[in-house]
């Protein structure tokens, strides 16, 4: 049956509120938003992770350079890593200039997001404050912010009294132990549908022909002609990938993994200077809304908002040692009602309700590692950190630009693996480790 | 269906002689002592508790106990409080969440003519235009938040934390939980038993059978009789690695709660079953109850459920319940046995209450009129604990539920969770269940103490790890029920019914994970504790599957919620202050945060301070300066490996400045190193460094160099440290010290000398100078603090000594020059741009970053410059940022400002490219008002004796 439906693509339904209602008048029901393929034995293109950089790949492969024979391979189903499990907020309000230009413009295919993947992805642009409890961390803020300003990203340092105007449940007194004594504002940022962002680029890409696997798992990368073992490494050219479901040829094959970024690139006989940690997060029970803004605490090692249902989202840095466990730990959520309770004291008898952990891929600069690698035809968007999720939109534009055109696009030239081999580190180490 | 309190029952837990008086939505109500705030609402007539998430719908009971998803309500500014289990206390002033105006007359309940148009997820499919009504589409849909409110003002109540190392812990006090404590106890094992409820006995306590209150009673009386450490009103929230345990202890005498961190030997798991709703039209309508609400509200409360009762049974649960009704004189209109195949379809009534049952027979539905509906159609096993610890439990269509599969050895099921059986037999498997844990626990015992260093040997050998021989329970069979032949609710506390599922599972969302991430069923408050086994039902019938193969969602911690407050416990918050700070708070000291420090940042006019050193002499208290104590012959080559420079042939008596970097060639650290004696060396970092650098140490001597002899200490506050600073410096220090010469040549600059300070002897002192002036940094025994510095002083006097504090040591620092780590360096700034490229040695073997180091030496890299701006007036702002003319190309920034009392004009440091970093090149600086003024590189980083005459002299 899934062969029948592939090849028959009738223009798909489109999502408004009229639909709703004559659906609902009619009780009618919505067809399937991504198709269930058969897997072929050749593609164009393929994608390994159906996460949201995979999935964003592919759409704009599609969409922008109208490679539509694409395979979105996930091991799982689509979403279920990094992808579903970060704290869904995105910004701008970057250190460094290169930065600021990357996520500004990852910011913008936020905002046009809704419209043009016509799903509600519902980017809440509520405002984003990090905090600064410190001289040091004060004099960083404003550094960022004229950075931000040249970069043309709406971005401010504040006092307390306008801290509280913005989010009156901080505690803006000088009774905590480390009182709020400014923050960066950036009034743009906010969170987004994380799940949606998911569903609405693999809807899309669906519906121009890109297929989505899931439950499929890549267990070897095929190639020729390299330096190593089998063929593969460097001087080498891909060939295909082989499956858990059965054996696909390809020349192109992108690497938009995290948690396994670095086994995956094994294959293909390309080593990542990557290392992997856990980051936890977890969420509350919903109480009516009292938290505007996002907030964020580097020095309290937190993150917090309040998702549309009600609900804290909460997240902190990266465990300190590498581990490829997902469970959470007992200490994370101590050390962080500890942090939060600081900020606002009033939260107290709000109950955590559920814990969980993701993978983070690191690299030595905190920058992620994005386009052609020694293999030919093997290309990676991946070591993303902490903070890959607000760059998907403008990473999977900028990877199906490399990928279609086989150049390196000008905003993505500084995060070319080949800068590990002569220390052209860039860097966004002094705002990225915890700034959410 | 209207509630009532009949006669005492048998084993009801309330007093009947203690009434309590509270506040239900403003008006008075009373309990008596032992009813839970929703058995005494449903005693007093009070059918609804709640409104549900998106249809506001009128909710009542349907449990009664904690996972009851309509029994969440507000006590005080507590919100969402379990009125199935928190007990009734007199004054209680109880709110209804999610009504407005009131619980009885909801405008939102407005929404249930909209339920065709609000299907699961409809939200990602509209409000996407206009874009610019967005924000306002949001706002709405925001005020849909469910939940209680939160007052701010809430202060953080007294909490607290314990650490307990029991051999035997065990969740759950049913009847197997109790007998698996008794006897681990019995065989001499230290044992924990906590349960979630507030009395031991699990299902017993709810039961009227005379044989079940007799066994109760007798295992009552053993555990009172044991030593087993028993924890009612207390949930194990999480199960981490190697059996690491948190508990909520909730009735705790003192603090609100407490949070019990156990680390268990062995670990028990047996929470019992809970009762799972039916899937049906209707199922959500007050008046339709699980089995289980309805035996608590007639045993434990005396609670009549209604007049006209429909029992739905298929088990013996069922059963008991329709027994129990009839008893407190509920008329049973019919019970439909699931097991022979009967089935109900629907009820009807209004959206308040139930009037009739529709059942489903041969001859199509019958209508049964009744106000309650008991429903008992089977189990969910709360396998959450078993999950944490890594099991995937295994789902037998057979007995209708998921069993565990393959825990690890030291987490061992039993009860209702592993299987069924009579009493005697949960009783049997529950005591075998102890025995082994007992002697698992025994052996992990005996192996920690083996491994662990000790002066008496352990004595034997390791018990053998006992293998399970316990004879397994066995498997009622039960009917698979999940959905009846309509639609209902799936998940009450989010409004997901099953139409909704498989619709989400018809548009693709098709696996348990996408389709409770597409509908959020199982996301709520309860968890998926009731409803995360009819969600995959749902999905399975949808995908034409079995439960197997669709598997289930993993339950993540906690078990049940647990609140901040118990998180964070007791918040301890250190405040470090140096022995000398009594003396500066004296003084009018302004006082600056630093980490966990609070520093004097001046005295009143730090300018002032500033001529005075510059002028006389000044002191400083600058206790807060990390301080390693390093030990052993194998100093030098850590030295070596952790600094740039170079360390192997520093003579006793000499002190060096040294610059350490990270593997990335970043600066991390800096400061000076002294060598004490023969292999004793004082390592001296920054203040704000000084954690950072000890673990940096460490890590390096742990992992990378065990086999060197080096003993680090931190002796950060076993002194304190105090900067002499000034011309007149050493006229001050000679009247305090003793034996010890002070002239250039007996003690020259970057050298050490161990000294009697004002008659302190232990003290050590360097001859450094970050202010640039002719200064003694004394380190003495820090409860000597206070003595030296008011010695000090008084022996100043005559030389106009006067104290300095931190923002006057910055205006010295940067009219020398001297950078700051992490202030004019940042997390991009490599060795070389400090200026300091110089010490970087390339040709050590080897150091940490060197290979970064090495590239770097080939490049241009952002150089740290002096700068000086062309209006001495003008003090650019720490942030404002170099850039090319009028354009908003970023050239660098101002990472230190002042304005200089010695030179009378404004000074910087900053970041700039390397092609700007000539001396006398012309910058353009960017203010933060706009403004774009002019600067000019400066020869030297000195803006003021760049010879360091004065420093050496």
């Amino acid at each position: 049956m899934a062969g029948l439906v592939s090849g028959l693509r009738k223009r798909p339904p489109k999502y408004s509120a009229a639909a709703l209602a004559w659906k609902g008048l009619r009780g009618q029901s919505w067809p399937r938003v991504w198709r269930d393929c058969d897997l072929k034995r050749s593609y164009d293109a393929v994608v390994i992770g159906g996460g949201v950089h995979g999935l964003a790949t592919a759409y704009y492969l599609a969409r922008n350079h109208g490679m539509t024979d694409v395979a979105v391979l996930d091991k799982a189903y689509l979403g279920s890593g990094g992808s579903g499990r970060n704290t869904a907020i995105v910004r701008s309000n970057y250190l460094t200039p290169e930065g600021v230009a990357f996520y500004d413009r990852s910011v913008h295919l936020y905002e046009q997001m809704a419209v043009e993947l016509n799903i509600n992805v519902m980017f809440s642009q509520r405002g984003h404050l990090t905090l600064a409890h410190s001289d040091a961390s004060l004099r960083t803020m404003h550094w960022r912010a004229e950075v931000n300003k040249l970069g043309g990203v709406n971005s401010s340092v504040i006092g307390p009294d306008e801290i509280k105007k913005e989010c009156p449940s901080l505690d803006t007194s000088d009774h905590p132990r480390y009182p709020i004594q400014g923050a960066l504002y950036h009034p743009p940022g906010g969170v987004v549908r994380h799940d949606a962002v998911v569903w609405g680029y693999a809807r899309a890409a669906d519906h121009m022909g890109v297929e989505t696997h899931q439950k499929t798992e890549v267990t070897d990368i095929v190639c020729e002609g390299g330096d190593g073992p089998d063929g593969k490494g460097a001087g080498g050219r891909v060939t295909g990938v082989r499956t858990n479901r059965g054996d696909i040829s390809t020349p192109i094959v992108i690497n938009c993994t995290a948690g396994w970024a670095s086994l995956i690139s094994t294959m293909a006989g390309v080593r990542l200077p990557i290392t992997t940690h856990p980051l936890q997060a977890a969420v509350t029970e919903p109480v009516k809304m009292f938290l505007p803004t996002v907030v964020v605490s580097g020095s309290l090692h937190v993150y917090v908002s309040q998702t549309d249902r009600g609900e804290l989202v909460f997240g902190a840095s990266v465990d300190p040692y590498a581990n490829y466990s997902v469970r959470g730990s007992l200490e994370f959520t101590e050390g962080l009602a500890g942090h939060v309770l600081e900020l606002m004291p009033g939260v107290s008898r709000m109950r955590i309700l559920r814990q969980w952990s993701g993978l983070c891929d690191m690299t030595p600069d905190y920058s992620p590692v994005m386009g052609f690698t020694p293999v030919d035809g093997f290309l990676v968007d991946v070591g993303w950190g902490t903070y890959g999720f607000k760059a998907a939109p403008v990473s999977g534009e900028q990877m199906a630009e490399a990928a279609a055109t086989g150049r390196t696009p000008k905003l993505i030239e500084a995060f070319a693996l080949s800068r590990f081999e002569g220390g052209e580190l860039v860097g966004e180490k002094g705002a990225a480790s915890v700034g959410h | 269906m209207t509630m009532s309190r009949q006669g005492v029952q048998p084993n009801e837990v309330i007093d009947r002689s203690t009434k309590l008086r509270f506040r239900w939505n403003g008006k008075r109500f009373s309990g008596f002592e032992g009813d839970t705030i929703a058995s005494a609402l449903a005693a007093s007539g009070e059918q609804i508790f709640s409104r549900s998430m998106k249809y506001h719908r009128p909710r009542g009971i349907l449990t009664a106990d904690y996972w009851d998803p309509n029994l969440m309500v507000q006590v005080g500014d507590d919100p969402n409080v379990r009125a199935g289990h928190r007990l009734l206390e007199g004054g209680m002033d109880v709110r209804s969440q999610n009504a407005w105006p009131s619980l009885n007359r909801d405008i939102k309940a407005a929404n249930r003519f909209l339920g065709r148009f609000l299907t699961a997820g409809f939200y990602y499919k509209t409000f996407m235009r206009p874009q610019w009504l967005w924000p306002t589409y949001e706002r709405v849909l925001a005020t849909f938040a469910p939940g209680g409110k939160i007052d701010l003002d809430t202060p953080h109540a007294y909490h607290d934390k314990r650490y307990t190392h029991p051999d035997v812990v065990v969740a759950g006090a049913g009847p197997a939980g109790i007998e698996a404590a008794l006897a681990a106890s019995s065989a001499g094992a230290s044992v924990l038993l906590v349960e979630h409820e507030h009395a031991v006995g699990g299902h017993l306590r709810y039961s009227s059978d005379a044989a079940d209150q007799a066994d109760l009673a007798e295992l009552r009386a053993a555990l009172e009789a044991s030593d087993i450490e028993v924890l009612t009103n207390s949930t194990m929230t999480g199960r981490y690695e190697d059996n690491w345990l948190g508990i909520v202890q909730r009735n705790h005498p003192v603090a609100v709660e407490r949070l019990i961190k156990a680390r268990a030997k062995t670990l028990v798991v047996a929470p019992g079953l809970i009762e799972r709703p039916y899937v049906f039209e209707g199922n959500d309508r007050p008046g339709v109850i699980t089995s289980g609400a309805a035996r608590r509200l007639v045993n434990l409360w005396g609670i009549k459920p209604g007049e006209r009762a429909v029992v739905f049974s298929a088990n013996a649960e069922g059963d008991a319940a329709a027994a129990d009704l009839e008893r407190v004189g509920t008329e049973i209109a019919a019970v439909i046995d699931g097991r022979a195949g009967g089935r109900i379809s629907s009820t009807t009534g209004s959206s308040r209450a139930v009037e009739a049952v529709m059942v489903a027979g041969p001859n199509g539905a019958q209508r049964i009129e009744a106000d309650v509906l008991v429903v008992a159609a089977g189990w969910t096993a709360p396998t959450s604990l078993l999950n944490m610890a890594g099991d995937r439990p295994v789902y037998d269509p057979a007995a209708a539920r998921f069993f565990p599969s393959d825990p690890p050895s030291i987490v061992l099921a039993t009860g209702g969770l592993a299987g069924d059986g009579d009493l005697d037999g949960l009783r049997r498997h529950g005591a075998d269940t102890g025995r082994l844990a007992a002697s698992r626990a025994a052996a992990v015992r005996h192996r920690l103490q083996a491994r662990t260093a000790r002066a008496a040997p352990v004595n034997g050998d390791e018990p053998a790890w006992a293998p399970d021989e316990r004879p397994p329970l066995g498997r009622d069979p039960h009917p698979e029920l999940y959905r009846a032949d309509t639609h209902g609710m799936v998940d009450m506390s989010e409004d997901i019914s099953s139409k909704d599922l498989v619709a989400a599972a018809h548009e693709g969302y098709d696996s348990v994970e996408l389709a409770k991430r597409y509908t959020t069923a199982t996301m709520g408050p309860s968890q998926g504790k009731l409803e995360t086994v009819n969600t995959v039902a749902a999905i399975a019938e949808a995908r034409g599957e079995t439960i197997s193969e669709v598997g289930t969602t993993v339950w993540r911690p906690p078990f049940a919620p647990i609140t901040l407050g118990a998180l964070a416990g007791r918040m301890f918050e250190p405040v470090r202050v140096s022995s000398i700070h009594p003396w500066h708070e004296a003084n009018n000291v302004s006082v600056i945060q630093a980490g966990q420090w609070l520093r004097p940042d001046h005295y009143g006019d730090p300018q002032a301070e500033v001529r005075n050193v510059r002028r006389n002499v000044g002191l400083i208290d600058v206790t807060p300066l990390g301080k390693l104590d390093l030990r052993g012959p194998d100093v030098p080559k850590l030295l070596s490996l952790l600094y740039v420079n170079k360390w192997m042939k520093l003579g006793i008596g000499r002190v060096r400045y040294g610059m350490m970097c990270a593997e990335d060639g970043v600066v991390l650290d800096d400061g000076v190193t002294g060598r004490l004696g023969e292999d004793h060396y004082m390592m001296s970092t920054t203040s704000s460094g000084a954690g950072g650098v000890w673990e940096w140490v460490e890590n390096w001597l742990q992992t990378e160099r065990p086999d060197w002899q080096v003993h680090v200490t931190p002796v950060t506050t076993a002194y304190a440290s105090i900067n002499v600073a000034g011309p007149k410096s050493r006229e001050l220090m000679s009247r305090v010290c003793e034996g010890v010469g002070l002239d250039a040549e007996a003690f020259p600059y970057m050298t050490v000398r161990d000294a009697t300070v004002a008659g302190v002897t232990g003290c050590f002192m360097w001859r450094i100078g970050f202010t640039g002036e002719l200064s003694f940094e004394l380190h003495v025994p820090a409860g000597h603090g206070l003595h030296v510095w008011e010695a000090l002083m008084e022996a100043g006097s005559d030389l106009g000594v006067g104290p300095f504090g931190l923002e006057g040591q910055r205006i010295m620092r940067l009219e020398k020059g001297h950078f700051i780590v992490g202030q004019d360096t940042d997390g991009l700034t490599l060795g070389p741009s400090t200026g300091m490229g110089s010490l970087i040695k390339l040709d050590k073997d080897d150091f940490a970053g060197k290979p970064e180091l090495a590239w770097a030496a080939d490049r241009s890299l952002p150089m740290v410059v002096a700068i000086q701006p062309d209006d001495p007036d003008v003090v650019p702002e720490e942030a404002a940022q170099i850039v090319r003319g009028d354009t908003n190309e970023i050239l660098g920034r101002i990472t230190s400002s002042r304005h200089s009392p010695t030179l009378n004009r404004s000074i910087c440091l900053g970041q700039v490219e390397p092609d700007l970093a000539a001396g006398g090149t012309k910058l353009t600086v960017l203010l933060e008002s706009g403004e774009r003024i002019s600067a000019t590189v400066i020869d030297h980083h000195a803006h003021f004796d760049p010879a360091g005459e004065r420093l050496r002299g």
